[in-house]
């Protein structure tokens, strides 16, 4: 791996090294930029580091402290936040859908949440070159702007074909995939081997994460990765454009110099890093001249419906994420709330699936009864597309860290519309496990995924980032995660932070053609 | 007790809330209590299956139980007696979860959360450990661990539903990460996979056999089998 000195102001630093970062450093180091990028987990050696365990899996995720507030506070960690090189994605379930046209004019088309800057027509091409990157197995998909996959789609356990059955009972259409795990070997990526635990960092390699897929073609091209490296602050001159990070390393002090920042540490750690950036001429924090940072952050509703079937379906096999549905996606006024869900699979492991018992109600007896009859279940759960509300915020709290930084906070409650949606995804999947035959059902309510919190918009007054991504405040600061997205409709949010990113490349690149001077150029205009 | 046990796959034990009546005893390998439904199965008997990272996290719950550190012996008493009421343990073999949450919170290893109404999660267990022995002194008990078995399925049932009055900390809250803990120490134990006939890791082996109905050659039937919906129906418990 390139090496490069930290007085030495490279093109572009970036604080982060999941979907948005990674993405980003590799498309830039591909067109000659010079790129590092902190990041404040370590560099995984999944052989090594990863197992093939529920509780052993703890690592992968961002379990530093961090405070929940709120009428519905979001839980954070394990479920949400990842920490690492590889981010997220490391533990993510797989599902690696795009979004649909319609997300990104929900303001123009159902009065609610805002419009986003650009159009779904400009992500297409980057949605298209990812399916094929990471690479994404599934049906051809009818719902959004329908299209069809690289691979073709997995092999699914008995449990989905049932929920498949039990969908088309009610008039439901569920396809398999589109997730982001190879079919079949892939480079020197080795094939599925069905064991389940995608949520616990994929051993085998099959499941896409930026660690896999775009990190080595970054480092091919001189991308310097800076492990267990914390940014705490993003440093401003005096004509208020970025100079570099300060970060800690092994309880140390460092400062990295730049031409431009992109930070990429998603919808709780970005903020916090941009609101602990203050300087005398942004007292408030970096972007924050609008009191708009941290505003808007999201999580889907997550509910989970689980059946009991008479044959044993041994929900642990097969990747969690098998099929989904996406025709409730979409605004429906009989409904009587806007937006909408989608529906998918799950795979609860015991741990997870003690908590859905639990949650019913059962402890003692009870619970380990159940818990016994954990091989007869099966699991679907819906994702919600819950509304952006200014008090649904990330601050700083009180508290600090080792290093003396504050930690985040995150306040998050429900209204109206987010209930009504919720609700009725939960009847629609209880229609269906009901279709399917089981003999009885369990739900349980929880969140899903976190953008939001540093929306891109068409003006300063209405958003923290531009249509380029860049902070309106600072003109070589950019956000580079999921936190610019302004809405998040119903599709886990990998595919499209990833997309993105690659488009931001692709609108810096278009600004220069050459290097040195021009580059700086490109990162100022 | 807990929400009507008639519900469940199972009912009819011998006394109200006690495993079901014709339950095996496991035969193979170890399961808590040394009952379930999956006998002849032992998980630990393919760790030769497994990879080394993950043979040596798995292994380490089973060989090295950790000395109680974080609590005093007053509140591991009142603890373990609540896990053991929580978790349905009335017998050896048990898994040592309070072991295993105490080495947790000794270790400060957090979840990456705190609500902003609580305290920290080591002292959230304190205030349980509270909790539960003020409770038990309102029932006449000296502790929580010394009441009697009705009264501590009383006091946690209250303390489940959120009912317990505390100053210390929100209690339902309290109930959410005393649970949270307590679930993912008892099923991350391989006896407890034993119990419910988990495959456990399957790296680099993987799984095969997708289908319903369907077993690895080293995965085992279920030897106790009784269909909830229709047992519930025919003795009218719901």
């Amino acid at each position: 791996m390139r090496r490069y000195p930290e007085a030495e102001s490279v093109d572009m630093l970036i604080v982060g090294c999941g979907a948005g970062g990674t993405t980003l450093a590799q498309r830039l180091a591909r067109r000659g930029w010079r790129v590092v990028v902190l990041e404040a987990g370590p560099f995984w050696d999944p052989d090594r580091d990863w197992v093939s365990d529920e509780a052993g899996s703890r690592n992968l995720y961002w379990t530093e402290p961090r405070v929940i507030g709120g009428s519905d506070p979001v839980e954070l960690g394990k479920n949400n936040s990842g920490r690492g090189v590889g981010g997220s994605m490391v533990h993510f379930a797989g599902f690696a859908p795009r979004f649909h046209p319609s997300d990104f004019e929900v303001k123009s088309r159902d009065g609610v949440a805002a419009d986003w800057p650009i159009s779904y027509e400009e992500l297409r091409p980057h949605y298209e070159a990812l399916e094929q990157e990471l690479p994404v197995a599934g049906e051809h998909w009818p719902w959004g702007d329908p299209h069809g996959y690289p691979h073709s789609p997995h092999p699914v356990g008995g449990g989905a074909l049932r929920m498949i059955e039990g969908a088309e009972r009610c008039g439901i259409e569920m396809r398999v995939g589109p997730v982001a795990i190879a079919n079949g070997s892939f480079g020197n990526r080795p094939h599925c081997i069905y064991r389940g635990l995608c949520l616990q960092g994929c051993k085998v390699g099959a499941k896409g994460s930026p660690l896999v897929t775009h990190l080595p073609d970054a480092l091919a091209h001189g991308v310097e990765v800076r492990a267990e490296c914390m940014a705490t602050r993003v440093e401003i001159d005096e004509a208020g454009r970025a100079t570099g990070v300060t970060y800690f390393h092994e309880g140390e002090e460092h400062f990295q110099a730049a031409e431009a920042v992109a930070v990429a540490g998603y919808s709780i750690e970005t903020p916090r890093l941009l609101l602990h950036s203050t300087s005398a001429r942004f007292p408030n924090g970096l972007a924050n001249g609008s009191d708009l940072v941290g505003r808007g952050v999201m999580v889907q509703g997550a509910p989970q419906v689980g059946g009991r079937f008479p044959e044993e379906l041994r929900m642990y096999k097969a990747p969690p994420p098998e099929i989904a549905s996406e025709q409730f996606y979409e605004t429906d006024a009989s409904r009587g709330f806007a937006r909408g869900f989608s529906i998918q699979t799950v795979g609860p492991l015991p741990i997870g699936w003690a908590e859905h018992v639990l949650a019913d109600g059962h402890w003692g007896q009870s619970l380990r009864e159940y818990m016994r009859d954990y091989n007869h279940w099966y699991v679907i759960g819906a994702l919600s597309e819950l509304l952006p509300l200014p008090g649904n915020r990330v601050t700083l709290a009180d508290e600090t860290d080792a290093n003396g930084m504050p930690v985040a906070r995150m306040d998050y409650s429900q209204c109206d519309n987010d209930r009504a949606n919720i609700a009725f995804g939960k009847e629609r999947m209880r229609e269906i496990v009901r279709a399917a035959g089981a003999q009885d059902v369990l739900e349980i309510d929880r969140y899903a995924h976190l953008v939001g919190g540093c929306p891109m918009s068409g003006s300063p007054e209405s958003g923290v980032v531009d249509s380029d991504q860049r902070v309106w405040e600072v003109p070589n600061l950019f956000v580079a995660d999921g936190s610019v997205m302004p809405t998040q409709g119903s599709a886990n949010p990998a595919l499209t932070i990833m997309a993105l990113s690659a488009r931001l490349a692709e609108r810096l690149a278009a600004k220069r053609a050459g290097q040195g001077s021009e580059r700086r150029e490109a990162v100022s205009a | 007790m807990s929400r009507d046990p008639g519900h469940l796959p199972a009912f009819g034990g011998t006394e109200p809330g006690g495993p079901p009546a014709g339950l095996p005893r496991q035969r193979r390998g170890t399961t808590p209590q040394m009952r379930g439904r999956y006998p002849d199965y032992d998980v630990l008997a393919e760790t030769s299956h497994w990879d080394e990272a993950t043979r040596r996290v798995v292994l380490d719950r089973v060989e090295r139980v950790p000395p109680i550190r974080f609590f005093d012996e007053a509140e591991a008493a009142t603890l373990g007696a609540f896990c053991d009421v929580v978790l349905a343990q009335d017998a050896e073999p048990r898994i040592p979860v309070l072991a295993m949450v105490d080495e947790k919170l000794a270790e400060r290893r957090g979840e990456g959360y705190r609500h902003a109404d609580m305290p920290s999660d080591r002292e959230t267990w304190r205030e349980v450990a509270r909790m539960l022995d003020a409770a038990a002194a309102a029932e006449g008990a000296e502790s929580f661990a010394t009441a009697g078995r009705e009264a501590q399925l009383r006091i946690v049932q209250r303390f489940s539903e959120g009912e317990l009055a505390w100053e210390g900390c929100p209690v339902d809250k309290a109930w959410g990460v005393a649970m949270r803990d307590l679930l993912g120490a008892f099923y991350s134990h391989p006896w407890a996979w034993n119990e419910i006939g988990f495959g456990g890791p399957a790296y680099p082996r993987g799984y095969a056999r997708l289908g319903a109905g369907q077993r690895e050659h080293w995965e085992s039937p279920p030897q106790f089998e009784r269909d909830p919906v229709r047992d519930v129906d025919e003795r009218g418990l719901e």
